[in-house]
């Protein structure tokens, strides 16, 4: 037996705020995120996607063919995560990722712009509704962007890039303060 | 270089996102001699024009493409899944 105890802590726990009037950054919480894969060839899995996160507060993210992350903002028990990964069979298989990605909430009016400086993606309303998914850049840290609302995004990053993530995020938004 | 890959999944995304495998070339068979094989795995022509390339959408999708793109003008044609293709030289 280890005389570790390992303890969780938020990975931006200690992470400054940013001064910003027009946008504000927020961690969001760390509930959980499991990553579904699809098999190959399935047809149109968004029927068992539905079922499979029922009236719980979660939300399916697409990313990319044949893959969704589900998301909630209340931490996911072993009983919770064997339901929906059951529910999930045989079409897809669900990995749980709680541990591994950060949520961050970028928020303004003028978030489009701020984002802009690190991706190429046209995060325009009409090209880039509300619940929209993308995969890509953000400078040189992968990232999952989500326009939650109208001027929201939600940006999901492996918790290792979190908080260097948080301070581009801080300096992309300082020229807006 | 081309700077904007249309890719089938994502739309419009910049070269960073992407890493270039190299030539499209068919596979040889398990048994094909020493000559097939030293040929596909080492040697390669320096097309001047169109020119069908792997390019793997790393920080986007994850898919394999294969992107037609002119070497001289550096315009890209047409970029399709690689699975798509059917292609079955592409290995995970």
């Amino acid at each position: 037996m280890s005389d570790f105890r390992i303890t969780l802590r938020p990975a931006l726990g200690s992470a400054p705020r940013p001064a910003s009037r027009g946008l504000s950054i927020t961690a969001m919480p760390e509930g959980h995120v499991v990553q579904v894969l699809g098999r190959p060839h399935t047809p149109d899995l968004f029927g068992v996607l539905e079922r499979a996160t029922g009236a719980a507060h979660r939300s399916v993210r697409a990313a990319g063919p044949g893959q969704w992350f589900i998301v909630g903002d209340a931490p996911l028990s072993r009983d919770e995560f064997a339901a929906l990964s059951t529910a999930l069979q045989p079409h897809a298989t669900a990995v749980d990722q709680s541990h591994g990605r950060v949520r961050i909430r970028v928020e303004g009016t003028i978030v489009e712009r701020m984002l802009a400086k690190g991706t190429a993606v046209d995060l325009d309303p009409g090209a880039f509704p509300v619940g929209t998914s993308a995969m890509t850049l953000l400078g040189h840290v992968s990232v999952h962007l989500t326009r939650i609302e109208i001027a929201a995004f939600e940006v999901m990053v492996l918790r290792g890039f979190a908080e260097s993530l948080w301070e581009d995020l801080v300096r992309m938004s300082v020229e807006f303060a | 270089m081309a700077s904007l890959i249309s890719c089938p999944h994502c739309g419009a995304r910049p070269k960073e996102e992407f890493t270039i495998k190299g030539a499209v070339l068919s596979r040889p068979a398990a048994d094909a001699g020493h000559q097939a094989w030293t040929d596909y795995v080492y040697l390669r022509d320096n097309p001047r024009g169109t020119h069908r390339e792997y390019w793997h959408h790393t920080s986007g999708c994850r898919r394999w493409l294969v992107v037609t793109r002119d070497t001289v003008s550096h315009e890209v044609g047409f970029c399709q899944d690689a699975a798509a293709a059917k292609l079955a030289e592409v290995r995970p």
